[in-house]
């Protein structure tokens, strides 16, 4: 499998290439949102400003519905617009359109809407802490033994809190909707990673309205990391609505400021672990994980993502006893919902620094703490599933082999009694569950397409979007390096939900690992059947059978069972394994972490384009070590960030030098990649900090006034 | 809005003349864009300034360096005049925002935003550099310290413009210097804290020192009751408890979406125990 170059890289180096913006209509017209800036009321009045022609507008609200007013989603709670009451900030109230872009700002910034305020929850905290606030199904994963606990086992007993996460992609949500009256028909194109959900977001608000509705991505996608799971099936039903009432193509694209204020984050967690250890053989006995997250105003997609955090709960640890209970807790801001990771990159920052504590609690070196617990071959996760390699094992040996961890954490100890400023080393490890949970697959059935064409041009037909992530580039080499056909024959089309069979979304990490490897076996297929060894001469020679089709479809593997109820079975059919060294240097004058070196070392199975997922792994241990060190979207008593400004993204100076590498990649199957470098490094952080300054700091991220806090504290 | 590009310095000197309640000039744009954007700034009377030849570019005469306003960072930080003469101020500047930032932000832009993080105004409190402003009928120097005199209030007159920055050739020389700007990341990014700091000793005392900090108060300022408590002193000497009674009454830290109050002062406390045992 070659590192070749994106089949995109020239044409958005050189702006060729369309983003949702660049795309005009014939008399297209703009929309903008108008949302709640309460978190909790009663829409009493709305006002419109003096000195604009109404005429010149188009509102739409909750009442233009002539469908449903309801989002679908997982749980399909949320309406696409409120009716009389908003249940958080950042509530759609109405779409609005104008033909000036600039005045419709400024006709939106002067309305007023009055509201009468009721009660809400806005702080994190108290939203987690309060179990009154839970709301929806809660799930929990029994494997308890029933053994007595032991008096002479340790109990710990630790809170752990996660914050906010923005995805901070580069091209901000946007939607352009063509109502096409002769037909009945609504055709919508915009920048979203799952066409088909924005597709019945449409056919949801539009009802019998609309006979037909299409959805085609815009070229390019300036980035999603699941903030364009979503969203966007709420933006483009009420631009679609916009666009039918005005008779107009309508573009709705959002400006930073509101994207950042009303999109969907990472949930913000609450996970308190108690758990028992023998400090005669180092063993955890048993284990309770009490896991919850801030969904926000709605349900929405949260439960699934509640279900990978506690499937993701115990981390990579062989506890015997174990009892996983996870909860969803209502707050009056916007829903939370997708970002890589998906519950997981919460389950191991706590796990990862409540397995620090204890170590350093019993004064047992992490390492040796770590691999006498390890999830290892043949051992069993709290669902029963067995695991059936030893590569989290391999991951950790060889992430501690290259950093030469031992060493420098005698050195490190040596240098730290005579500085002032101090060196860390921490340790972490993850994997991730590939494609959807459980059964998800099976349901999801995805189907893909192919067409060969006269000229032996390939056509690959898949509802996978590329969002930068370079997914068209090995999804398309996947393929044609399987027959090995020439990459110039062989293109991924861009998603239309009428040309494109529906193979799911772009979620999951489920992209090569479900999408790319059907891809594969179905270039077998075609071989097998059509009996060729070289396609473009096939092609030549048997003219008259080209153009011709060939489609295929999920084949579950019967062997993959789960309870939907009792969480036993087979949450993923295939994990991705992953262990981590931080490097870091503490100013004391400034209680700032400096990060220096992170080493990763990763198993993701066969790689489908090494340096691609070279870029997958540096792109999402920036995302982690981000996590970990710096990234907060509220501050009690001062609220939500507005913009980038506040919002602490890590610059490219602020990231250490990353040394990536993959094992395993002779294996047979091409595993999920998208997410698991997002899992692991922000605990790695916080077990630094640990390691140089021996506090335990349970709350993320690693800010210099937190740490400057718990010193203070523990002055006291 | 209203826009105006004066074709020389003349011609924006007779327009500052005019009265106007709400007028602005664009030099880089950096900061007042922003301000704009943001609805801050409304229907004010903007004047370009940027393609002065008069208000741009880095001198020298025999004692001094100058700056014009419009100079950006990048010029500053390219130049080997002050290479050669303020190597601390031109190597202390390189935090500032980012490259592409640096390539159009100004140093007049910078002081006359009023920002109390302007990262430019505790380098220029310590050099003890002056602000030429000039008008239409008048021309004036003063210490860059007269400047402000609360948040973002400066005593420019209406119809005055900052013209150039001054800072003697000798100024750093000989000092020891620190500079330390804290944000939440390296680089673009506001400043939480700032000090700049200048000392040069004799027989192991404190023989002159200036201390400057930034984000501390409602404008950047010299801590005079420090620097005062300090002089003459050896290292040995001092008393810590009392440069940090005479913190207390030298900044007012606040607390908001940045950072806290108590993480602020304890740092720029740090930072001036470091500098003194440097
Ligand atoms: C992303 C970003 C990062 C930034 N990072 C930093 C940073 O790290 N450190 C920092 O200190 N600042 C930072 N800033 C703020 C800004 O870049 C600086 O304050 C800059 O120096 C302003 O200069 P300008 O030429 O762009 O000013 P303009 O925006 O053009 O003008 C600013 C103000 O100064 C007045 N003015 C300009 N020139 C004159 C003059 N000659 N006489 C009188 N009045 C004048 C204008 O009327 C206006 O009110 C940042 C801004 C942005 C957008």
């Amino acid at each position: 499998m070659k590192s070749i170059r994106k089949f995109d890289a020239v044409p958005k180096l050189n702006g060729s290439w369309k983003f949702l913006d660049d795309y005009s209509y014939q008399g297209m017209i703009f929309g903008q949102l108008l949302y709640s800036t309460c978190h909790h009321g009663i829409i009493k009045d709305i006002k419109f400003p003096a000195g604009f022609d109404l005429q010149e507008f188009t509102f739409v609200s909750a009442k233009d519905i002539p469908g449903e007013n309801i989002v679908p989603e997982p749980e399909c709670d949320q309406p696409f617009m409120a009716e009389k009451e908003v249940f958080h900030y950042g509530q759609v109230i109405m779409g609005i359109t104008h033909s000036n872009l600039r005045i419709l700002r400024e006709f939106i910034k002067k309305t007023g809407v009055e509201f009468e305020e009721l009660p809400a929850v806005t702080d994190i905290k108290e939203c987690l802490d309060n179990e009154k606030n839970a709301f929806g199904k809660e799930l929990t994963i029994d494997h308890r033994n029933g053994q007595k606990v032991d008096p002479t086992w340790i109990y710990h007993h630790k809170i752990y809190y996660t914050p906010h996460q923005e995805q901070a992609y580069l091209e901000t949500q946007g939607m352009i909707a063509i109502w096409k009256p002769a037909e009945k028909m609504m055709f919508v194109r915009g920048t979203a990673q799952c066409p088909f959900f924005v597709k019945s977001g449409v056919e949801s608000i539009m009802g019998k309205a609309a006979e037909k509705v299409e959805f085609e991505t815009s070229e390019g996608i300036g980035g999603a990391f699941g903030g364009k799971e979503d969203f966007p099936s709420l933006l483009a039903g009420i631009t679609a609505l916009l666009s039918y009432k005005s008779g107009k193509p309508v573009k709705t694209v959002l400006d930073r400021s509101d994207d950042i204020k009303i999109t969907t984050k990472r949930h913000p967690s609450r996970i308190e672990i108690k758990s028992w250890t023998d400090p005669k053989s180092k063993k955890i006995r048993k284990i309770d994980i009490d896991y919850r997250l801030d969904a926000g105003g709605y349900q929405t997609l949260s439960p699934v993502v509640l279900s990978r955090g506690v499937l993701h709960a115990i981390g990579g640890y062989d506890i015997p006893d174990s009892f996983i209970r996870g909860r969803l807790m209502r707050s009056n801001t916007p829903s939370n919902g997708a970002f890589r990771g998906f519950g997981a990159p919460q389950a191991f920052a706590a796990i990862e620094a409540h397995v620090e504590n204890i170590a350093a609690d019993l004064k047992i070196d992490p390492l040796e703490f770590r691999l006498v617990n390890l999830l290892r071959k043949d051992a069993e996760f709290p669902t029963t599933q067995l695991i059936s390699e030893d590569h989290l094992y391999d991951c950790l040996q060889r992430v501690i082999e290259k950093s030469d961890y031992q060493k420098k954490v005698k050195e490190f100890k040596k240098w730290n009694e005579t500085h002032k400023d101090k060196k860390g080393i921490g340790l972490a490890i993850g994997y991730h569950g590939g494609g959807y949970t459980g059964n998800g697959e099976k349901v999801l059935n995805s189907e893909i397409k192919v067409i060969i064409r006269q000229d032996a041009m390939v056509e690959i037909y898949v509802s996978s979007t590329d969002m930068g992530q370079g997914a068209h580039t090995t999804l398309a080499q996947m393929f044609f390096e399987t027959i090995d056909h020439p990459r110039e024959k062989c293109r991924v089309q861009l998603p239309n939900t009428s040309k494109t069979p529906n193979s799911g979304p772009t979620v999951a990490s489920r992209t090569i690992y479900i999408i790319g490897n059907l891809l594969h076996d179905l270039a077998l297929e075609i071989k097998a059947e059509l009996g060729f060894e070289n396609l473009e001469e096939y092609v030549a020679s048997h003219q008259t059978e080209f153009p011709q089709e060939f489609r295929r479809n999920f084949i579950p593997d019967p062997s993959v069972q789960f309870d939907e109820e009792t969480y036993q079975g087979t949450g993923y059919k295939d994990y991705s394994w992953a262990a981590c060294v931080t490097e870091i240097y503490y100013h004391a004058d400034t209680y700032k972490v400096e990060l220096t070196k992170n080493w990763s070392v990763l198993d993701i199975g066969k790689l489908a384009n090494p340096k691609i997922a070279v870029g997958q792994a540096e792109g999402g241990i920036v995302q982690g070590l981000g996590y970990g060190l710096c990234e907060f979207f509220y501050k009690p008593g001062f609220g939500r960030m507005h913009g980038f400004t506040d919002y602490t993204l890590p610059t490219s100076i602020d990231i250490p030098e990353m040394d990536i590498e993959f094992i395993h990649t002779d294996s047979e199957i091409a595993k999920g990649l998208g997410e698991i470098p997002m899992d692991f490094p922000a605990p790695s952080v916080r077990n630094a900090v640990l390691f140089a300054l021996g506090i335990q700091i349970n709350e993320y991220p690693m800010t210099p006034e937190r740490i400057f806090k718990s010193l203070t504290a523990d002055e006291r | 809005m209203d826009f105006f590009k004066p074709a020389n310095l003349e011609e924006l000197l007779l327009k500052m003349q005019e009265s106007s309640e709400n007028r602005y000039l664009l030099a880089g744009g950096t900061d007042i864009n922003v301000q704009i954007k943001n609805g801050l700034i409304k229907n004010a009377e903007v004047i370009y300034i940027n393609h002065l030849a008069a208000l741009n570019g880095i001198k020298e005469t025999e004692t001094e360096i100058s700056i014009g306003a419009t100079t950006t960072y990048f010029d500053i930080l390219h130049s080997n005049l002050i290479k050669k003469h303020l190597p601390y101020f031109q190597a202390s500047l390189d935090f500032f925002a980012s490259p592409i930032l640096q390539t159009s932000a100004t140093i007049g832009g910078n002081i006359a935003n009023g920002s109390p993080t302007a990262d430019v105004m505790p380098l220029l409190l310590v050099l003890d550099a002056d602000l030429k402003l000039i008008s239409k009928s008048n021309s004036r120097k003063i210490p860059v310290s007269d400047f402000y005199f609360g948040y973002k209030k400066h005593v420019m007159k209406p119809e005055e413009i900052i013209f150039k920055i001054v800072i003697r050739k000798n100024a750093e020389e000989g000092y020891q210097h620190f500079y330390e700007k804290v944000g939440a990341r390296k680089t673009l990014t506001i400043a939480k804290v700032a000090l700049a700091g200048l000392k040069k000793e004799k027989s192991g005392k404190i023989k002159e020192i200036k201390l400057a900090v930034g984000s501390l108060n409602e404008f950047a300022r010299r801590l005079p009751k420090i620097e005062a408590y300090l002089l003459g002193k050896t290292v040995t000497e001092i008393d810590y408890n009392k440069i940090d009674e005479l913190l207390n009454l030298e900044i007012t830290p606040i607390t908001d979406l940045r950072s806290d109050k108590e993480y602020r002062y304890h740092v720029c406390a740090n930072l001036i125990r470091t500098f003194l045992n440097q």
